[in-house]
Parts: structure tokens; C-alpha cells; sequence
């Protein structure tokens, strides 16, 4: 019951902080020196082109009135028309999102697992643990685009194990249904696309992983230091229980909630390193399509990858709360 | 000591007669790079099915003892001597070992129930892991008394009340029919109500099951209560060891000697100072070489200081390490000669003038942080309370039954829902907490802190305020150049008190300022206060759990149950003839030397939902079907048209006058 | 019982006198922890250490490091990598310094006054304050400076913007700890005033923790605003920027690697300088 309840205003608060970021993405059109109609028309329309422009996009009603029809947009999937493509947003996001999931998602997994590795290895004190830790310590303090650079390098140049650029070096590499392109090889029964993605994806999504993968296993290593020095690892201790049955049977699920809240916080991060990381890889994601519309100011392009990566990632962290809530018995009051 | 067995012969010998010994044992930790000496070479046995009470104030090395005969004294101490557990020397042992015996032949219960069992994990699969099976975990959950055991076996710790979680600590610590129990301050955390009970259950299981007891406490009156033999700690050493009555009534140690006469009872003269031993308990940082308690001893010699002594048998069975004759320590009083001075005319009380009146307050809390719906909790329920111009009255009860809140609303600290607060006067009153470390701003120093009170003074007559103020107290001027943290718990608690008398306030209010101070050190600021009060004519409200302490600070004792008062009177009559039931299982729960508790059932009530009619109906003996009624609307009555005692319950005879008992001096 | 016994004031740690014994880790913090310093002066002083002048091509393009005058080759146009490379350190740390201030300065102030007040005073602030932590700060960042023109000042406004809540979480979060002891309800019964509780029995302690985060802090925002830069959300084109010179640069990368590589390295630098010398001062202010 309190369950459901506890679900049912999470869902409400992650409602309203979506509202509040389109509001945010629609006032700062609006403060944009950029104008829009100047945009679309060019230098050497009529001023009575430009009014009637003005006109049919609404500009010169109450902003309020324009607001409601900017929101009744968003939830129709209306994102407004590219300035430099000419197309609707929406229809260029479909195209340029599944590359970016799948690099985003791939560095999330190396990076948790290297978080993981590195918590556990320093937590139990395993030999070799403090180079670990220093390799990605230094890793973390090297900015992305330095990291895809020096992987270009190293690995395309030098030793010409992986590829430099794109997603897939195959002509024919089946598209669909999900558009990702590891997935897609496996479900046509064509290896050969997935591995070969796979190496495409290994440069740039470790590149964006080590950052977080340092954060993500300090928070672990210490919730596990802490907790193994609790009262309760005590008590279990006192009932002879092993190191090991500790560690597994009491200690990891006390412990892994502040991880998950800053795996959440990383995400934001994360996305910020895609971006940069796919102008390195030639990657055809959101990463490349803003890069292109920053300079000639294509705002509904950027406002629409704004607002794109920002619900994501208000989602994922709703999720990261429902489910810390179900693994610690205490948040259900 | 009594016959020593060869550890051979306890491996082999099913009927061993000694479970665990200790022997020669050092412990030492590093902090800070300083050495910490925990234990300076402890040797003492545990016999089979005993209960050891093992006392000394904090810091003397009672946990780490017992932490050590578990293994589980860490990796960063260094030890010698040996710690056995049925023969197994658990400091050489290998970890595997030691799990070993722990899963064969020990159990543990600690001090705080609540960090000590996994907060995400059910308490059945909790116990099971002990236990080894659901249905044993159950079978134990009954035996240690957890009603309705089935359900409980799938709740969580924080779904628990604090004595129902101790009981789980219990169910676990005798899976598998341990040949040991340590239990480090088990009862410290609960209400003397529960702790009598938990003392009692620990008490049959041993009977029951014929396990050890290793009672860990920094309670006389508990180890009286419950073990055959006590051992008394100081500073990481044996001080004296054997049968509890030997040790307790007929000390043979001068340390255990003044333990016993600075213990706050029922039966301690309140007319004069509380005796108090001197001085404060070593750092375990810095040894003092010979016997530690030298400096605090009134017979040491020349050679106490370079001697250490060593446990010898006074008389059977009977240990004592001090380097003076019996019959010298027996003819000394061992308490500081200053604090024996009778005390002067008890202070001036004005019964006509009221420094505070409370009347009939109301204070509710909406609780439930973030989700789930709000629920009121009733910390004051209708409280009515006057204290007059330099009186002292205390306010007792078990935790939740709303004395701190009182004292907050009293303090302006909460604003009551509804009732009237009155200051004579007008000014503020100050407080005394608790916590006195807590309780002072760590990174300003006493001065800056004292001074926050007298703020329109210039520079040099603030500073000469605040040095009258530090000695009044008993503390020099340098302590305040000093910040807290660079102070003893008892000089803390003293500054507390300079700040609260720099400008004396009309009423001053104390928070169980001495609930966290060592025996020694709570006596002699209960008589700091009470020279305070004296000198500078304030009026005192004084809460505290314990009746001991409450009888000798306060004139009056009010007796709070779930956030109203039930009984109000003179102290001496309330701690002697009890009216309420629950101010007489209150009394009767006090645990100490030669007396055995009269038992008070169920658990304390929550004040989330206070029972209707009479809040303590469904734990009183003397309840009839009338108590539970919804309009008995019950109030503080008069008894037998006196003008202090009141009570608030419908099935005593209130013409009938009880007769105090006044405790004359010993020896008078 | 009255008895004054002698009493000495031990010296509070963080007073002790300076030690130079190499052995002690404290001494090690010392000197990890003056890099902060160190970096600002290296940064002050960047016109004095450049060769060469960025902004002009001072001899042959895409010389190679070590040759043709240039310690670190010059770029497609001829200008200096090195002195390129310094100015643009230069900019980073300041504007690093800047958000990192301007973050501290307005988080303490909502984290004390939220933490310090309670009640909906308390709960409006941080419901503003958790709204903003609710988004991808980056990603707002980018959205803001795209919308506003690229330029430098707008990417530190932008950054500034999504950066302060961290403090006013971390400041109240230590905030509202303090404001539960019993010190502060102490001080409030000696007559302090509201504000007098903020700033002399609450502030103080919040102090610690936010300097630690602070220090922590430089070496992330200088990779952060890196990346923006790379991005081409910073100054424009003829200044020297790291992120952006590595960025215009990369179609270098295979034949004449220094172009793109050096600033990024120089980016490097400047994090794991930021980071040791945060690491230091998070060990002086608390060990462990
Ligand atoms: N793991 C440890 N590391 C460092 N010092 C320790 C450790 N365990 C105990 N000590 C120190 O050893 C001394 C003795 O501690 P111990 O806990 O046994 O005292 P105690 O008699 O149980 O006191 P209390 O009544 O306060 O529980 C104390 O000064 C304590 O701070
Ligand atoms: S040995 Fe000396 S100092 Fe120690 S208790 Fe005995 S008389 Fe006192
Ligand atoms: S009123 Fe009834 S229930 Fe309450 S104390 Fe008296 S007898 Fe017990
Ligand atoms: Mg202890």
C-alpha cells in the first residue's frame, strides 16, 4: 500500500520536474538573442513576410498562450522544425538517438563493472588493488576527448586492433528492429555485425566510463567499508558467520543504495561525455547533430536534445529510487 | 585464583569446570599514533555455568575483554597473554578457528539492539543463521519470550520495540547451546522496566540451559542483580574479584570500596553531600605506573605509586590487588573527606511564589518523515506543574514518557499546542543536557561560550565574569582558553553549569545531565548542583530515569507515564511508599544489592496511540474493567487532604496517609 | 571538590607548528595542498612564461615539437602550441576558480539560510535546490550556453547556474546536522539571535565539509568545462582555448598528433594537479 503510494509521488515529482526543465528549455528561447523568424526567413525578407511568420508560429500572442501550445506540442511529440535540416526535430532525434543509447549504455556497463571491480578489489584488500585504483584514478583526471584521442592512437594507429570511427565498418548491417546495432546482429543471427560493433563500441564508451566508474566505486568502497564496520557485521561475526557469507549476506545490500543514487547522478555526467566523445569516433549520434546545430544556432535542434537527454535521465533516476526503496525495508514506513 | 585447570584437560574433559580464562592479557590499540592500553595484563576464569558480572566505569577495558574472548578485538590490536575459550587460545587461533568456536561454544548479545542486527534483513532469517533452521529460530524466538513468534519471524529490527530487539540478540546469542554468553551492557539501552526483564530472562536461560554469562556492565545494582561472581575492572586491570555478595557488601578493594559508597541507591542519606570519590578515571592513553588508582586512593602510600599490585586472596575465594592490609582499607573511608561536609540549611523554598507553573499543556509532534501519512504523536498530554521559588522537583519516567519535552516547553525551546507556561520574573531559564559534549559549540572556547551570556559587559568585565563564573564551579581559569573537545566528560559538564549560573537564571533545568557520566564523577555533580541551587537561590526541575538520583536532588519527584503526571509528592515518600502501580514497579525495578524486582509485564506503550481510559490500564495489576473507560477522564487527586501528594489513579483509598520511610545517616 | 587541579590547553591539531619531517604524512598534505597555490601563480604569471605570443603565427606551420624554435611544434598556422598552451591553462583554472567560488558563495548562502531556518523556509529552498539537482547539470549547461551565444562569460554563468546546488546541499546537509545538537538550542537560551546562531554556532562547522568538496571540485569543472569548450561552447575562434584548439585540430590527429594532443594533455595536467592538491586538503581538514 505505502508502496504504491511511495511509487505514485515519485512518478508525480518526476512529472513535475519535466515540466519545470521545458519550461526552463522554453525560457531560454524566449532570452535567446536568436530569432527565430530571422532564422527561418534569412536576412532579405519583407517586414511583412516576417509578420506573417510571426504570426503563424504563434510569436505574437500572450507567452503564456505560447507556452500551452509549446507544452500540447511536446506531448503530441511535436518538437518544433530544424532550422538547418529543415525537417521536424523529432523525426532527426529517431534517427540520431538508438547510436547514442547504445554508446551510453555500453559505457554504463564498463563502467559499473569497473566501479564494482575496483570497490571490492580495494574493500578486500586484493593484491595489485592500489595500481588499480591509481590507473583509473589518473584515467578520471584525463578529459574525455583526451582519452579518444590517445585510443586512436594506441589502438587504431599503432596497433590497428580497433577502428577509429562510425559505428560499423559493415555495408548491409541489418537495421532494425531496435536500431542498436549489437542487439540487431544477434536477433538477424549475423555475429559478425555484433562483434563488429562491439569493437566500434569499446574506444569511445570507455573513454566516457572511467569518470564514472572512479565515482561510482568510491561511493561503493566506502558504503562497504562502513557498513563492514558495523554493529551488525559484529553481531555476525559473533555468530561465527564467514567473511565471505558477511560480505554477500548482509553487507552488500546495505551497502549498494548510496552507489545506485550516484550510478543515477553519473548518468548526467555520462551523457555529457557522449557528446564529446562522438565528435572523436565520427559517431552518428545526438552528440554529432548538436556539434552541427550549435554553430549556425539551430535552437529547436538543441532545445530538443536537451530536453530529450534531460528526461532520460530524470526517469532513470526515478527508477533508481523505486528501486532503492524496495531494497531497504526502512524507506516503506 | 582458585584452582587453575591445564588446558589439556578442559579439551578432553567433557565435565570441564572452567569455560574461558583469560590470561595475562594485554591488549593495546593505536590512535592517533598514541598507544591506547585497553588491557595491562588481566588474568581471570569463568566457571562453568556461571554468571561473571564483569564492572568498572568506561575505558577500563570490560569490552574489549569480552570483544577479545570472541576474537573479534581487530586487526590493528596488539596482544599478548591468552584469552580461552573452552581450552582455545582465541588470540593464536587462526580465523577459521575462531569461527569455529564461536559457532560451537559462544554467543553475544550487545549494548545497542538496534545497530546490532541487520536493519534490511528479517529478524527470523537473522536468528536462523545462528540457529540453523527456520524452525529452530522460531523455537528459540519463543523461548526467550517474543510474543506472537510466527509474525515476528518475518518482521524487520525497526519494526521491533528496543526490548523485543534485545530479545532477538538473546534468541541468537543461545543458538546452538553455547557453553558461553558474553553480553556487553545489554540492559544499558532499555527502561528499567525492561531491563529488569531482560535480566530476568537472561538469568532462567542460564538456568535452563546451564550456559556462562559473561555480564559486561558498568552497573553495580545490574551485576548484583544477576551474577554469582563479580569482577572489578579499572583501568585494564583486576581490581578485586569474587562472590557477588563478598565483593558488593563486604568490598575488599579501596575502589570498589568508593564505587560502592559514591552509588546513588534508595536508601543514600539525602541530607548531606553525596560522598564522592575524587578525581577522575586515568587516560588509557597515559598508564599510571604503579597502581592506577593511586592518585584517587586515600590509602595510598610512597610505594602505590611504583608498585603494581597483584590480585592475592584476601579471604576465599575472595581477590583483592591492593597493596594494604584488609583491615587498613576496611577502617578508611575511601570517599573524598571535602564532599562529606553535611549540607548547609537546605535551600530557602518559598512555597508561596511560584517560579514556574505549567498549566495543563498540550504538546503533539506529526511524525513520519517524507512518505506515508502523518501521525500525531502525544508527547504531553494535559500536565499541570508548579515549582516554587528555590525548590527542586524531579521529573521520572520511562524514555518516550515526555519529561524532556516538558522540560523544552518549560525552556521555551517548544511551543505548547495549548496550556499556559508562567516564569516568575520573566527571565529565561537555562538548561543542562545530557550530552554536555554535544551541548557546547566545539569550535568556540569556554570563554567565547561563557561570555555569549554576559554580551553587554565590556572586554575585561566579561573576562572576570567568566573566571568568577569557572571557579564557582570548581574550574580553573585556564579552562577557558579551551574548547570542548579538549576536556573530560566531567569538566564539560561543569562548564555547562558555569554557562548556565554566569547571570543566575530563576529556574534552572537539567536534561539527565548525569546519565552519561561515570558513578564517581555523577555524584559530584549532583552535589555541584546542589550547592549551586543554594548559593544562588535558583529553583531546579530535574529530569532523569533513575529514582535514585531523582530522590536525592529533588524535594518533590513527579512520576510521568505516556506524557502525563500519575504521581507527584515528596521524594522521600514517593521512593519509599509508592501509591500509583506503575510508581511502585517503577521502584521496585531499581535493581540493587540484596533485593530481587518485583517484575512489570508488557511492553512500555507507544505514545503514537496512548491507550484509552487510564494510559497504563493494560499494564497494571491493580486494573479493573472502569480503568479502560474512554470518559474516565482521570486526574491527579489529592491524598488524604495533603497539600504535596497527589495521584492519579481510581482504585486506591486516598484517606489513607502512607508513611514515608526518612533514611537517618548510617551510623547516626 | 572544589579543587583547581593545574590545567594546560593542549594545541588543537590544525595549530600545530609547521613540521618539515618528510616521513609525516601531514607534511606531505602541506605541500600537496600549496599546489592550489602554486597552479594560480603558474596561471598569474602564464605572459611571462608564453615564448611566443598565442594569437599570432610566429614561424613554420605544423612544426614538430623540438623543431623550428617550438618546445611543443606549432600549429597549422604557425603559431606557438606551448604559448597557446599556457594562456588557455590560464583560462581554465581561473574560470574554474570563478564557478567554484561563485558555487560556494551562493549554495553556502541558500544551504545556511535553509538549514539554519527550517521549517518552509527550509522546504522551498531545497525543493528549488533538489529541481535543479534533478537535471543533467552538464546538459542544461550546454542547452544554456547554445541558447544565450557562445562566449566565455555565458559559459561561466551557464556552469555557475547548474553548479551551485551541490554546495547548498552539502552546506545545509551539514547545516541542519549542527542545528540538531544541542549546542544551538544552548546558545538560543544564552540569548543569541537567529543570525548570531547562523554565523558563530553553525557556519563555522559547515565550513570544513564545504571546503572539502570545494577542493575536490576544481579538478571536475576543469574537465567539464573542457569538454563544453570541445564542444564549442567557449570563447571564440582566435583565442587560445585547450578544449577548442583540440578540437579544431583533430583532423591533425594522425599525421601531426601534437596539434590536438598537447592541449588536451595541458587539460590533464591541470585536473590531476587540481585533484592531488584537493586529495591534499581533504587530509589536513579530515584524516581518515
Ligand atoms: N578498536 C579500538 N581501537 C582503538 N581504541 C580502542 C578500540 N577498542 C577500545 N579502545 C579503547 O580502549 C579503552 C578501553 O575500552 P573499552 O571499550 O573496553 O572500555 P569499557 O570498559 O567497555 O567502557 P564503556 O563503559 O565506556 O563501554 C578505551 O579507551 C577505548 O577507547
Ligand atoms: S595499591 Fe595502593 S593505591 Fe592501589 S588501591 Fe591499594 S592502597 Fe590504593
Ligand atoms: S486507574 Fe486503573 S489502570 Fe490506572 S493505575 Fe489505577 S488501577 Fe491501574
Ligand atoms: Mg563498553
Amino acid at each position: 500500500m505505502t508502496q504504491v503510494r511511495f511509487v505514485g509521488q515519485r512518478f508525480a515529482a518526476m512529472v513535475i520536474i519535466v515540466l519545470a526543465l521545458a519550461a526552463a528549455v522554453f525560457a531560454l528561447q524566449k532570452m535567446s538573442p536568436l530569432d527565430p523568424v530571422h532564422a527561418r526567413l534569412g536576412g532579405q525578407a519583407s517586414q511583412g513576410a516576417i509578420a506573417a511568420e510571426r504570426h503563424a508560429l504563434g510569436l505574437d500572442r500572450p507567452i503564456v498562450t505560447q507556452f500551452g501550445h509549446y507544452l500540447a506540442g511536446l506531448v503530441h511529440g511535436d518538437l518544433g522544425d530544424s532550422y538547418r535540416t529543415r525537417r521536424p526535430v523529432t523525426t532527426d532525434l529517431l534517427a540520431y538517438v538508438p547510436a547514442t543509447a547504445e554508446l551510453a549504455a555500453t559505457g554504463l556497463i564498463i563502467a559499473l563493472v569497473l566501479a564494482i571491480a575496483f570497490a571490492f578489489a580495494s574493500t578486500l584488500r586484493v593484491r595489485g588493488a592500489g595500481l588499480f585504483r591509481l590507473g583509473l584514478m589518473l584515467g578520471a583526471s584525463v578529459p574525455t576527448f583526451l582519452l579518444g584521442v590517445f585510443g586512436i592512437l594506441l589502438f587504431y594507429q599503432h596497433f590497428g586492433w580497433l577502428p577509429a570511427s562510425g559505428r560499423t565498418s559493415i555495408g548491409n548491417a541489418p537495421t532494425g528492429p531496435t536500431h542498436l546495432l549489437t542487439l540487431d546482429g544477434l536477433l538477424h543471427g549475423r555475429p559478425d555485425v555484433t562483434w563488429d560493433a562491439l569493437k566500434h563500441l569499446l574506444m569511445p564508451a570507455t573513454a566516457i566510463a572511467l569518470g564514472p566508474a572512479v565515482a561510482i566505486g568510491r561511493v561503493l568502497r566506502s558504503s562497504l567499508e562502513g557498513e563492514l564496520s558495523s554493529d551488525y557485521v559484529r553481531t555476525a561475526r559473533a555468530k561465527g558467520r564467514s567473511e565471505r557469507q558477511i560480505l554477500l549476506g548482509h553487507v552488500v545490500r546495505n551497502a549498494v543504495g548510496a552507489a545506485v543514487s550516484m550510478t543515477g547522478l553519473q548518468v548526467g555526467l555520462m551523457f555529457a561525455g557522449v557528446l564529446v566523445v562522438e565528435q572523436v569516433f565520427g559517431w552518428p549520434g545526438l552528440g554529432l547533430y548538436i556539434a552541427e546545430s550549435i554553430p549556425v544556432a539551430d535552437f529547436p535542434a538543441i532545445a530538443g536534445v536537451t530536453l530529450l537527454l534531460g528526461s532520460a535521465y530524470v526517469v532513470i533516476n526515478a527508477a533508481v529510487d523505486v528501486i532503492q526503496a524496495a531494497a531497504d525495508p526502512r524507506i516503506r514506513v | 585464583m582458585s584452582a587453575q585447570l591445564a588446558p589439556e584437560d578442559v579439551l578432553t574433559d567433557e565435565g570441564y569446570a572452567v569455560v574461558a580464562t583469560a590470561e595475562d592479557l594485554h591488549v593495546t590499540f593505536r590512535r592517533n599514533g598514541k598507544a591506547i592500553h585497553a588491557l595491562r595484563g588481566i588474568s581471570l576464569e569463568i566457571r562453568r555455568g556461571e554468571i561473571l558480572g564483569l564492572v568498572g566505569e568506561s575505558g577500563s577495558g570490560k569490552s574489549v575483554l569480552g570483544l577479545t574472548l570472541l576474537g573479534l578485538h581487530g586487526a590493528g590490536a596488539t596482544i599478548s597473554g591468552r584469552a580461552t575459550v573452552r581450552g582455545r587460545d582465541m588470540v593464536s587461533a587462526t580465523d577459521a578457528e575462531r569461527r569455529a568456536v564461536r559457532v560451537a561454544h559462544l554467543g553475544a548479545v550487545f549494548q545497542d539492539p538496534m545497530t546490532s542486527l541487520n536493519p534490511t534483513m528479517r529478524v527470523g532469517r537473522q536468528v536462523a543463521e545462528a540457529a540453523g533452521s527456520d524452525e529452530e529460530a522460531l523455537r528459540l524466538l519463543r523461548l526467550v519470550g517474543v510474543p506472537e513468534a510466527e509474525s515476528r519471524m518475518s518482521a524487520f529490527p525497526h519494526e521491533l520495540s528496543g526490548g523485543l530487539r534485545q530479545r532477538v540478540m538473546i534468541a541468537m546469542a543461545v543458538a546452538g547451546n553455547p557453553d558461553l554468553v558474553i553480553a556487553d551492557e545489554p540492559t544499558t539501552a532499555l527502561d528499567v522496566t525492561v531491563q529488569a526483564q531482560v535480566l530476568r530472562l537472561l538469568r532462567t536461560l542460564r538456568d535452563e540451559l546451564g550456559c556462562s554469562v559473561l555480564m559486561i556492565t558498568h552497573d553495580l545494582g545490574v551485576a548484583a542483580q544477576i551474577a554469582d561472581r563479580v569482577a572489578v575492572m579499572y583501568a585494564g586491570r583486576l581490581a578485586e574479584l569474587g562472590e557477588s555478595d563478598a565483593v558488593l557488601r563486604s568490598s575488599a578493594h579501596p575502589y570498589t570500596l568508593g564505587l560502592m559508597r559514591s552509588r546513588l541507591t534508595l536508601g543514600v542519606d539525602r541530607t548531606r553531600a553525596l560522598p564522592a570519590l575524587p578525581g577522575e578515571v586515568p587516560s588509557p592513553a597515559a598508564p599510571q605506573p604503579g597502581c592506577a588508582f593511586s592518585p584517587r586512593c586515600s590509602v595510598a602510600g610512597p610505594d602505590c605509586a611504583e608498585t603494581s599490585p597483584e590480585p592475592v586472596e584476601v579471604e576465599p575465594g575472595h581477590h583483592s590487588a591492593c597493596l594494604r592490609p584488609l583491615a587498613v582499607v576496611r577502617s578508611t573511608d575511601t570517599v573524598s573527606p571535602v564532599a562529606l561536609t553535611a549540607r548547609a540549611e537546605p535551600a530557602g523554598i518559598d512555597q508561596d511564589t511560584a517560579a514556574l507553573s505549567l498549566r495543563s499543556v498540550v504538546k503533539t509532534f506529526g511524525v513520519g518523515k517524507g512518505f506515508g501519512r502523518k501521525r500525531t504523536l502525544h508527547a504531553l498530554r494535559g500536565v499541570s506543574l508548579q515549582v516554587a521559588q528555590g525548590e527542586s522537583v524531579a521529573l521520572v519516567g520511562e524514555s518516550g514518557s515526555g519529561k524532556s519535552t516538558l522540560l523544552r516547553v518549560a525552556a521555551g525551546l517548544e511551543t505548547a499546542d495549548s496550556g499556559e507556561v508562567e516564569l516568575s520574573g520573566g527571565s529565561r531559564p537555562q538548561m543542562v543536557f545530557q550530552d554536555s559534549g554535544a551541548s557546547l559549540t566545539p569550535w568556540m572556547t569556554v570563554e567565547q561560550i561563557l561570555g555569549e551570556r554576559v554580551r553587554d559587559l565590556g572586554r575585561a568585565a566579561r573576562a572576570a565574569k567568566v573566571r568568577e563564573a569557572l571557579s564557582l564551579v570548581g574550574l580553573p581559569a585556564e579552562v577557558g582558553a579551551a574548547r570542548a573537545t579538549q576536556l573530560s566528560g566531567g569538566q564539560r559538564q561543569r562548564v555547562c553549569l558555569a554557562r548556565a549560573t554566569i547571570v543566575p537564571p530563576p529556574v534552572l533545568l537539567c536534561d539527565e545531565p548525569t546519565s552519561a557520566l561515570d558513578v564517581s564523577l555523577a555524584a559530584s555533580v549532583i552535589n555541584l548542583i546542589a550547592r549551586l541551587r543554594r548559593e544562588l537561590g535558583m529553583s531546579v526541575l530535574f529530569v532523569t530515569h533513575d529514582l535514585s538520583v531523582a530522590r536525592v536532588v529533588a524535594d518533590r519527584i513527579a512520576v510521568m507515564y505516556l506524557g502525563q503526571i500519575v504521581e507527584i509528592g515528596a521524594s522521600d515518600r514517593v521512593t519509599s511508599a509508592p501509591l500509583h502501580p506503575y510508581t511502585r514497579s517503577l521502584v521496585s525495578a531499581v535493581p540493587d544489592v540484596g533485593l530481587t524486582p518485583v517484575i512489570l509485564p508488557g511492553e512500555p506503550a507507544s505514545p503514537l496511540n496512548p491507550p484509552s481510559g487510564c494510559a497504563f490500564h493494560p499494564r497494571c495489576a491493580d486494573a479493573t474493567e472502569s480503568c479502560q473507560d474512554t470518559e474516565l477522564g482521570l486526574r491527579l487527586q489529592r491524598v488524604a487532604n495533603d497539600d504535596v501528594d497527589r495521584v492519579a489513579c481510581i482504585n486506591i483509598d486516598l484517606s489513607h496517609v502512607p508513611t514515608p520511610v526518612y533514611i537517618t545517616p548510617k551510623g547516626a | 571538590m572544589a579543587v583547581a587541579e593545574p590545567f594546560v590547553v593542549p594545541r588543537p591539531a590544525w595549530r600545530r607548528p609547521l613540521s618539515l619531517d618528510l616521513r609525516a604524512p601531514r607534511t606531505w598534505s602541506i605541500i600537496g595542498a600549496s599546489l592550489f597555490a602554486v597552479m594560480t601563480l603558474i596561471a598569474l604569471a602564464a605572459p611571462l612564461l608564453s615564448p611566443h605570443d598565442p594569437l599570432v603565427p610566429v614561424g613554420i606551420p605544423l612544426a614538430a615539437p623540438g623543431h623550428g624554435g617550438f618546445l611543443l611544434g606549432s600549429d597549422s598556422i604557425g603559431r606557438d602550441v606551448l604559448s597557446r598552451c599556457l594562456y588557455g591553462m590560464r583560462a581554465s583554472w581561473f574560470a574554474a576558480l570563478v564557478v567554484i567560488a561563485g558555487g560556494f558563495l551562493i549554495g553556502g548562502l541558500v544551504g545556511l539560510v535553509a538549514g539554519s531556518s527550517g521549517g518552509w523556509i527550509d522546504n522551498l529552498l531545497m525543493r528549488i535546490t533538489d529541481g535543479f539537482l534533478a537535471l543533467p547539470a552538464p546538459v542544461l549547461a550546454i542547452a544554456v550556453v547554445a541558447s544565450l551565444g557562445p562566449s566565455f562569460t555565458h559559459t561561466l554563468i551557464a556552469v555557475s547556474v547548474v553548479w551551485w546546488p551541490f554546495y547548498a546541499r552539502i552546506v545545509r546537509g551539514e547545516i541542519s546536522k549542527l542545528a540538531a545538537r544541542p549546542h544551538v538550542e544552548a546558545a538560543r537560551l544564552a540569548g543569541a539571535g537567529r543570525v548570531r546562531i547562523a554565523l558563530r554556532h553553525l557556519l563555522p562547522g559547515a565550513l570544513p565539509a564545504a571546503v572539502v568538496t570545494a577542493s575536490l571540485d576544481v579538478g571536475n569543472l576543469v574537465l567539464a568545462l573542457a569538454g563544453l569548450s570541445f564542444l564549442g561552447l567557449g570563447q571564440s575562434a582566435p583565442a587560445p582555448e585547450l578544449g577548442a584548439d583540440s578540437a579544431r585540430n583533430l583532423s591533425l590527429l594522425l599525421q601531426q598528433w601534437w596539434v590536438p594532443v598537447v592541449p588536451g594533455i595541458a587539460v590533464a595536467v591541470l585536473a590531476v594537479i587540481a585533484n592531488v592538491a584537493g586529495d591534499s586538503v581533504r587530509n589536513l581538514i579530515d584524516p581518515e
